[in-house]
């Protein structure tokens, strides 16, 4: 239905109703400047680049032919922009290194997190997100929050399924152990 | 996706999702307008030859006319015989072979009596024809989507 509404205003723009290019702006653009924030940092940049992203892919229209979603296109064009972006800086990545927490850790610490307040709870996952090196917050927006598969990452961002596995893998540990940290941090400040 | 990955996803699903400036799709239709008002009117939508082909023939046609008539006007005359068929064809083989050596003697005469300035203005005007057909074939080529 998504994919099918995604087309219909597709078509519509190919036909020459411009206008109908606004709903998939309106749509996707929350997204594509989450993406472009998370990567670039600056709010005047990101917003830039999510423009950008918009008139490149109203301009290269006729070339998108259907056969993955719209919304991994999208992303796939801003990935790369901001990737091209980040060499122009020569900005690297940092690596993530290996979180040692198990997965009873993680379960205690998910209901650890439940129990605090619902604003902290957005706070802390905001602040634990940010400390994520950029290309894996990518990862974990696009999989947690926006539900794309794997195989739809690896097309946005060139890495293999497996690679994107084990940074999701990791990304995921080191969350937990950031909010654990926090949250510890919190509990010694109230005592 | 395992029970960590669907409680982590839950846990994810919580944050809010940053925003752009309010106006931004206003910013972004502009700018998709400007840029399909450009592709439906290109810039040389308008162009015309500055040398149309007319006048380009009339200036080839004349300057090799111009240059058949320098090397052909400077030609001494053969001398008429009535010395038989043979003695006609050796006269004809001889009367082109000094036309021929006349040709390239006048040719290379007039070449070097050309001024370089005549050949940068050749050049140039070449230089103008190639741009003028590679600008011709863009002229009226606009972008895959058409406006209304």
């Amino acid at each position: 239905m998504d994919k099918n509404e995604d087309q219909y205003y597709i078509e519509a723009v190919r036909k020459g109703n411009i206008q109908a290019f606004s709903f998939l702006v309106e749509k996707y653009q929350k997204l594509i400047y989450t993406l472009a924030l998370k990567l670039l940092k600056r709010p005047e940049d990101a917003e830039e680049m999510a423009q950008d992203t918009f008139i490149k892919a109203f301009q290269k229209l006729d070339m998108y032919e259907g056969k993955s979603k719209f919304s991994t296109w999208l992303y796939s064009i801003t990935y790369n922009a901001c990737i091209s972006e980040l060499r122009k800086r020569r900005i690297e990545f940092k690596s993530l290194e290996d979180q040692r927490i198990t997965e009873q850790d993680e379960m205690k610490m998910h209901d650890y997190y439940r129990e605090t307040k619902k604003e902290d709870q957005e706070k802390y996952l905001n602040l634990a997100l940010g400390k994520l090196p950029e290309d894996d917050q990518i990862l974990v927006t696009l999989y947690y929050y926006e539900n794309q598969s794997m195989d739809e990452i690896s097309e946005i961002t060139g890495l293999t399924v497996s690679n994107i596995k084990v940074k999701i893998h990791r990304a995921r540990k080191k969350m937990y152990s950031l909010l654990h940290e926090m949250l510890n941090e919190e509990i010694y400040s109230l005592l | 996706m395992n029970k960590l990955d669907k409680q982590f996803e839950d846990m994810m699903k919580g944050i809010r999702i940053d925003s752009p400036s309010s106006d931004f799709t206003l910013k972004v239709m502009s700018r998709i307008q400007a840029e399909a008002a450009v592709a439906k009117r290109p810039i040389l939508a308008d162009y015309q030859p500055v040398i149309s082909k007319k006048t380009w023939i009339i200036l080839i046609s004349g300057f090799v006319l111009l240059m058949i008539f320098i090397s052909v006007s400077g030609n001494d005359a053969a001398p008429a015989s009535n010395s038989g068929f043979w003695s006609s064809v050796a006269q004809s083989m001889n009367a082109f072979k000094t036309s021929q050596s006349s040709i390239m003697q006048k040719g290379a005469g007039i070449f070097s009596s050309v001024p370089q300035i005549a050949y940068l203005i050749v050049l140039a005007s070449l230089a103008l024809w190639t741009l003028d057909g590679f600008l011709g074939k863009f002229s009226h080529r606009s972008s895959g989507i058409h406006i209304k």
